[in-house]
């Protein structure tokens, strides 16, 4: 009796020694992501509840509790840039996921040359985006543009777009640019998921007779799942953000018809030098992508994730 | 305490030393400026600060180069004047930033050092007064002109109904008619308000009103548009294009008509690049329905730094480099308009212009400053959006700027210090509020009264210019801050601009 309350309590030490050193141990890297991530959050969710106006200085820097966000749902231009942010989402994850799905397929396929392959269909993304939105912007921009020279000599128009003028046009040049930038990445994820798959599975399945649309359903689809959806939260997460490729191409324009989330902030932030209503946007879309990121790791990933783990 | 010497203190002195090595004399003053460093501009600034050294040999002038993009420059130097910094002294300011800066406490009032204010054209003083004071000297004035093809027609049209005459019945081999700045930026602010002044609007009344949503607002707009996409007179690219753009198309033979600043002159008259050299002609911009034509008042001038250390010194090289012998060679070397009026009667700059002086003057005195406001970049950027909204047929014209003139007085009445404001402040109130909350408290209104140069002028001058860091002190009695007559009713944040 006495023997096993001993072992008990000694067992319980240790175990406190033992979480007690845990702690110590994760305790840098508490310390750094504090410093680097909650710090920055928690002062932009502080500046986001102040009138902060650098074109106003006298009038201080009062408190003014959430009165920055009730004019943010109020602006019709925000309601606008949310849509704007949602539309660019909606179509160039799904794009960028299926385009990446049969290309990373394409390159799992390939047997010699794999190397070089890998390399050029990688090009796109090793580009820095802020001059790839300007060679996309120098193609689309003007009667003699290659993207107007194309389609008058295909026939498909009549006469030159000015497409960064036409606020439903200038949406092409902006989600073409983003596929093509985006697609590499989305490639080499589910590629590296890819190999992650047993010959051997492939190998019974056609000793069983399982044609080529069964093995990729039974077996690629549910083993890339985990890959999958760490691109798709990648993916997602990047575009809700988006700037430097709108920046350049359209600035938002025109009119703001292209206008993103992200640009909206950065235009009362560094243009209006609105700093208390700039940090209500950031915040807003921090938030919108905390959520989307929470979303999918609990409904989508979490078995997965602890599958893995 | 054992007198243990810093390093840090050695490696002051050091530095001290090294300073003392270059700058041989003891006396030498240290002056800096910030603006345009490239090309025509920054040769002939070198040259006048060198010329200035020699004359005051105890001051040493240097050149702090800025981007030449406005946005750019603009927010390099909230950067320094927001951090206090006392570099740059001379700050190269557009006409359109002065009230803000100065409505800010970033420059320094002049009136003290008494500048000759009588010599300079009445719109470009009018543009750097703020609370009655001067915050900044006139250095070149830039004016919107017409540029015609004098080998095509006989003459420049009178009116801009005549000018879209002549654009729609234009020969096929011009493909453009009318070219203007129409991208979404200050460019197109201006191209409206040139538009807006020839049909008898404007963009706030002088008491500070807001009417950009006016009948005439409306009409004009509503021509600008019409001429792109009724008459195919604009061309729609014209939608994304700024100066240089509008100025390569000119130039390159495609457009009859061209709107655009006096610096596209002398470059268009260079043959090697141009195929119109000697085939154009300037001309006033033309008439509307309601009213003469006018064009935006543009150019440069030169302000203090609040912060500088050397204030005097300062003023010293600002009164020089707007001097007129300076002026006229700004005018010969980088073809750029004097500021000051009566060096039109001068014969050297008949030579130095491409335009007769008489006509240059004439179109400069007609000129329309843009509103002068501490929050203009805000206000220009709601009617930036609001008309290129228009202009690319997303829009119509009277809804547009219905909802942009209501976001404007939601602004402008945000901008205001309403009385007893003052005792919602925090206390983290940024220190240069609080230093002299008394002082400004009631001071700035949102607008400055254009009109009416008053005689009294006088608070400002109680600054001496040695009290840097004071903050210039606006007059004490506030020449009436004008509320916008009917405010908008919603809450700040414009809750009322979905009022269509």
């Amino acid at each position: 009796m006495s023997d096993g309350g001993g072992t008990a309590s000694r067992s319980a030490k240790l175990r406190r020694r033992e979480r007690r050193t845990a702690w110590a141990m994760v305790l840098p890297a508490v310390g750094v992501v504090a410093l680097v991530a909650l710090f920055p959050l928690a002062w932009t969710a502080w500046e986001s509840m102040h009138l902060h106006d650098l074109r106003m200085p006298w009038r201080g820097r009062p408190f003014v509790g959430l009165a920055n966000y009730v004019e943010l749902f109020s602006d019709s231009r925000f309601r606008e840039a949310v849509g704007h942010t949602a539309f660019f989402v909606a179509v160039t994850v799904p794009l960028e996921l299926g385009l990446g799905l049969v290309l990373a397929l394409g390159l799992d396929q390939i047997r010699r040359g794999r190397g070089l392959a890998r390399v050029l269909v990688l090009l796109p993304w090793a580009v820095p985006t802020a001059v790839a939105a300007l060679v996309w912007r120098f193609m689309f921009e003007g009667e003699g543009g290659v993207a107007n020279q194309l389609l008058l000599g295909v026939g498909l128009l009549g006469d030159p777009l000015v497409w960064f003028a036409d606020s439903v046009m200038a949406w092409v040049p902006v989600l073409l640019a983003d596929v093509w930038k985006m697609t590499p990445f989305v490639t080499l994820l589910l590629l590296a998921g890819l190999q992650n798959i047993p010959q051997a599975l492939y190998e019974a399945a056609r000793m069983d007779g399982a044609g080529g649309w069964q093995r990729f359903r039974e077996i690629t689809l549910p083993l890339l799942r985990p890959a999958l959806l760490v691109t798709l939260l990648f993916r997602t997460l990047d575009a809700l953000r988006v700037f430097d490729l709108v920046y350049v191409l359209t600035g938002g324009g025109p009119g703001t018809a292209t206008e993103p989330l992200s640009l909206f902030a950065f235009d009362a932030l560094l243009q209006g030098l609105r700093f208390g209503y700039g940090s209500a946007i950031s915040m807003t879309v921090f938030l919108i992508a905390f959520l989307f990121a929470l979303a999918y790791v609990r409904f989508l990933g979490h078995a997965d994730l602890m599958e893995r783990g | 305490m054992k007198p243990a010497r810093h390093p840090l203190t050695i490696l002051l002195s050091l530095g001290l030393t090294f300073v003392g090595c270059v700058f041989e004399d003891e006396g030498v003053t240290r002056v800096t400026i910030s603006g345009s460093a490239v090309g025509a501009e920054a040769d002939i600034l070198r040259r006048q600060l060198e010329a200035f050294q020699e004359e005051h040999p105890d001051v040493r002038v240097e050149i702090r180069p800025t981007p030449d993009a406005a946005d750019q420059r603009h927010q390099l130097y909230v950067q320094w004047l927001v951090a206090r910094s006392p570099d740059p002294d001379i700050l190269q300011l557009d006409v359109i930033w002065t009230a803000e800066f100065a409505a800010a406490g970033w420059i320094l009032p002049l009136s003290s050092f008494d500048p000759p204010t009588d010599a300079f054209f009445d719109a470009t003083i009018r543009a750097n007064l703020w609370q009655d004071a001067l915050y900044a000297v006139p250095w070149f004035v830039d004016v919107g002109m017409l540029y015609w093809r004098s080998d095509l027609l006989d003459s420049p049209p009178s009116s801009y109904g005549a000018l879209l005459e002549t654009a729609r019945t234009r020969s096929e081999r011009i493909p453009h008619g009318f070219v203007w700045q129409g991208a979404r930026y200050e460019g197109l602010v201006v191209t409206f308000l040139e538009h807006l002044r020839a049909f008898g609007g404007r963009v706030l009344e002088p008491d500070g009103r807001v009417r950009v949503d006016s009948e005439e607002a409306v009409r004009a707009l509503t021509f600008m548009r019409d001429a792109i996409y009724a008459h195919g007179a604009v061309p729609e690219a014209a939608l994304t294009w700024q100066e240089e753009q509008t100025r390569l198309d000119f130039q390159s033979g495609r457009a009859l008509f061209m709107r655009n600043w006096p610096y596209a002159y002398p470059l268009m008259q260079d043959s090697s690049a141009s195929e119109v050299a000697g085939r154009f002609d300037v001309a006033p911009l033309p008439a509307g329905p309601g009213a003469e034509g006018a064009s935006a008042l543009g150019g440069a001038q030169l302000a203090v730094n609040a912060h500088s250390d050397e204030p005097a010194a300062a003023w010293r090289v600002v009164a020089f480099l707007t001097g007129p012998e300076q002026m006229l060679e700004r005018a010969r070397g980088a073809g750029q308009y004097p500021a000051r009026r009566d060096l039109y009667d001068r014969p050297e700059l008949a030579d130095a212009l491409p335009v007769d002086p008489e006509r240059a003057r004439s179109i400069i005195e007609a000129a329309v400053p843009r509103p002068v406001t501490p929050v203009y970049t805000q206000l220009s950027s709601i009617l930036q959006i609001a008309l290129h909204r228009v202009l690319t047929r997303q829009r119509e014209p009277a809804p547009a700027l219905r909802e942009a003139a209501d976001e404007m007085r939601a602004l402008l009445e945000r901008v205001e210090l309403r009385p007893g404001a003052s005792a919602e402040r925090s206390d983290d109130a940024v220190p240069r509020a609080s230093e002299s909350d008394a002082a400004r408290a009631d001071a700035p209104a949102a607008i400055a009264d254009p009109p009416a140069a008053t005689t009294d002028a006088p608070a400002a001058t109680t600054d001496p210019p040695a009290a840097t860091t004071d903050a210039p002190a606006p007059t004490t009695d506030p020449p009436a801050p004008t509320a916008p007559v009917s405010p908008s009713p919603a809450a700040p944040g414009g809750g009322g601009r979905m009022g269509v």
